[in-house]
C-alpha cells in the first residue's frame, strides 16, 4: 500500500478555470452590448468611454472584467504549456514568469482605469 | 514518473492536427486556437486602451482610423474576432458544465446545441455592428 | 483477373531505417487487416514484423495505425475501410522497435503508477468474501474492460505533446479501482492522477473514447476521477483528510 504523497491541486485550478470562463460570460455579454450595440458607434469615443468609467459601478465591472479575463486568458496558456514536452522546472518557471505577467498586467489595468477616470471628460 | 522518449513526442503543435478525426477533437483544437487568438487581442486591446491617457484626440484619431479608414480593414477582423470569441465561449460553456459532471453523456449533441446559438447569436450582434458601419438591409 | 488490396506498410529495419513499401494483398484470400499481414510474411515477406494474439480483440496486442487511426488490425475488416488502398504504421507515441512492433513497457510503467488494485485499510485478513452488489459492480465494470492495447494512448493529443502525461487508460484503470466499493484507496492514488501529469491535463478530446475498441470511455472515467480528486483537494484545503 503507498504513502500518501505531496497534494496537487490541479483539479481546483481547472474548476476556477471553467468558474472564471463562466463569468466571463456575463461580463463579455454585458460589454459587447454596453460597447459595441448600445453605443450608437461600433468603437466608443474618448467622451464616452471616460462618462461610463465615471460611473462607480461600471468602474468596479471593468476592473473584476480585467483581473477575470486576464487569470483566465493566462491560465490557459499555462495549461498549453504544460501540456508540452518540456521539464518540470521549466514548466514550473514559465508557470511562474506567466503569473508575475498576469500580476502586472492587472496592476497596469487598476493604475489606467484609475488615472482615465482622472482625467476631466472635454466638453 | 516515467522518462519522456524523444523519439515518440510528435511536437509542440500535433494537437492542432484536427483533420480526420472526432468531432470532439475538431472542439478541442479549435478551442486552443481560439484561445490563443482572444489572449493576443486582449493585450493588444490592453495597448489600444492606454491611449486613453495620450488624451482625446489622439485617441478619437485612433478609433476613427479603424472604423472610416484608412485601417477600416480591422473591423473585417473584428468580425471575426466575433466569431472566435462566440465560439470559444460556446464551447466553454460545455466544458464548464462538464467540470460539473453535467452532459458527459451528451457532449457531440451539447456541442453542436452550444454552437448553433452562439452563431444565432454571433449573427444577431453582426446584425446590428453592420448598421453601424452603414450596411442597410 | 484476381483483385488485389495493395498494403502500404511504414517498416523500420534493424538499422533504424524508416521507409514505406507496398504489398499486393489478393482480396478474396482476407477479411482482415491481420489477416492481410499474415499473408504477406508467409507468402511475399517474411521479415515483416508485427504483434498479435488472440486474433479476437481480447489480449490488445495488435494495435497499429490504420488508415490514419489507431485500431486493432485483428477486427478492422479491410473491406468496411472503403478502400483499396490500406496504409499501416505503427501507433504513434511509442517508440519503434522494428516495423510494427512497438516499445509498450513505458505504457506498462504508467499503468502500474495509478496503483491498479484494490487498497484496503484493514489488514487483509477476511473471513467472507467483500460483499458487491449488481450495482456496485456496475459501477466499474465498463472500466475492467480495458485489454491495455494503447490505441487510446496512440490517439490522445496530450500524450502526443507530452509524452510524461499518464494518458487515458491509466487513468481510466485508476477510475476502475476507486469506483471499485472494495477499493479504499483513492487518497493514495490522488496524488498521482491529480499531479502534474494527471487528470489535469485532460481537455476532453474524446479520441481516446473513439478508439477504443472496447467501449471503454476513457475521457467519461477521467472526467469523474477529477470530481473525485476535486473533492480530496478541497479536503484537504480545510485541513480534512
Amino acid at each position: 500500500m503507498g504513502a500518501k504523497t505531496e497534494m496537487r491541486y490541479g483539479s481546483l485550478s481547472r474548476f476556477f478555470q471553467a468558474i472564471t470562463g463562466l463569468f466571463i460570460i456575463f461580463f463579455l455579454g454585458v460589454h459587447l452590448f454596453a460597447a459595441h450595440i448600445n453605443f450608437g458607434h461600433p468603437v466608443a469615443f474618448f467622451n464616452s468611454v471616460l462618462l461610463q468609467l465615471r460611473d462607480p459601478w461600471w468602474f468596479a465591472f471593468f476592473l473584476i472584467f480585467v483581473y477575470v479575463i486576464t487569470y483566465h486568458g493566462i491560465n490557459g496558456l499555462k495549461n498549453l504549456i504544460d501540456d508540452t514536452s518540456i521539464s518540470v522546472r521549466a514548466k514550473r518557471r514559465i508557470g511562474i514568469i506567466l503569473y508575475i505577467i498576469y500580476f502586472i498586467t492587472i496592476i497596469y489595468g487598476t493604475i489606467l482605469t484609475i488615472l482615465v477616470v482622472q482625467i476631466p471628460v472635454p466638453s | 514518473m516515467v522518462e519522456a522518449n524523444k523519439e515518440i513526442k510528435e511536437g509542440i503543435w500535433s494537437w492542432a492536427k484536427f483533420l480526420r478525426k472526432g468531432i470532439g477533437y475538431f472542439a478541442f483544437a479549435l478551442h486552443r486556437l481560439t484561445g490563443i487568438v482572444i489572449l493576443f487581442y486582449l493585450y493588444l486591446h490592453y495597448t489600444v486602451l492606454s491611449n486613453l491617457l495620450r488624451g482625446q484626440a489622439s485617441y478619437n484619431a485612433i478609433v476613427r482610423s479603424i472604423t472610416y479608414g484608412p485601417y477600416d480593414s480591422f473591423l473585417v477582423l473584428d468580425f471575426l474576432l466575433a466569431l472566435v470569441i462566440f465560439y470559444h465561449g460556446a464551447n466553454g460553456v460545455r466544458l464548464a458544465l462538464n467540470e460539473f459532471g453535467i452532459g458527459l453523456n451528451h457532449n457531440k449533441a451539447l456541442f453542436y446545441t452550444f454552437e448553433i446559438i452562439a452563431m444565432i447569436l454571433l449573427g444577431i450582434f453582426d446584425y446590428y455592428a453592420l448598421q453601424f458601419v452603414g450596411v442597410g438591409f | 483477373m484476381v483483385e488485389e488490396y495493395e498494403f502500404e506498410i511504414k517498416r523500420k529495419d534493424e538499422s533504424g531505417k524508416v521507409y514505406y513499401q507496398t504489398y499486393r494483398v489478393p482480396k478474396d484470400q482476407i477479411s482482415t487487416v491481420l489477416e492481410g499481414l499474415l499473408y504477406i510474411k508467409e507468402n511475399i515477406d517474411h521479415t515483416l514484423d508485427f504483434r498479435y494474439s488472440c486474433r479476437m480483440e481480447i489480449c490488445g496486442s495488435c494495435g497499429m495505425e490504420i488508415n490514419g487511426k489507431p485500431r486493432t488490425a485483428c477486427s478492422t475488416i479491410v473491406k468496411q475501410l472503403k478502400k483499396d488502398h490500406v496504409k499501416i504504421e505503427p501507433l504513434k507515441h511509442y517508440r519503434v522497435i522494428k516495423d510494427l512492433v512497438v516499445d509498450m513497457d513505458p505504457f506498462f510503467e504508467k499503468y502500474k503508477e495509478v496503483k491498479p488494485y484494490i487498497i484496503r485499510n484493514d489488514d487483509g485478513v477476511y473471513d467472507r468474501e467483500l460483499k458487491q452488489t449488481p450495482e456496485q459492480f456496475y459501477e466499474y465494470a465498463n472500466y475492467s474492460m480495458c485489454i491495455k492495447c494503447g490505441l487510446c494512448m496512440a490517439a490522445c493529443p496530450i500524450v502526443g505533446s507530452d509524452p510524461q502525461y499518464l494518458g487515458p487508460a491509466p487513468l481510466a484503470a485508476a477510475w476502475r479501482f476507486i469506483a471499485d466499493n472494495r477499493d479504499e484507496g483513492a487518497k493514495y492514488r490522488v496524488a498521482v492522477i491529480d499531479g502534474e501529469e494527471g487528470t489535469s491535463r485532460c481537455h476532453f478530446s474524446g479520441e481516446c473514447t473513439e478508439v477504443c475498441p472496447k467501449g471503454v470511455d476513457p475521457s467519461f472515467a477521467i472526467q469523474k476521477l477529477r470530481k473525485v480528486s476535486f473533492k480530496i483537494e478541497l479536503a484537504s484545503l480545510f485541513g480534512r483528510s
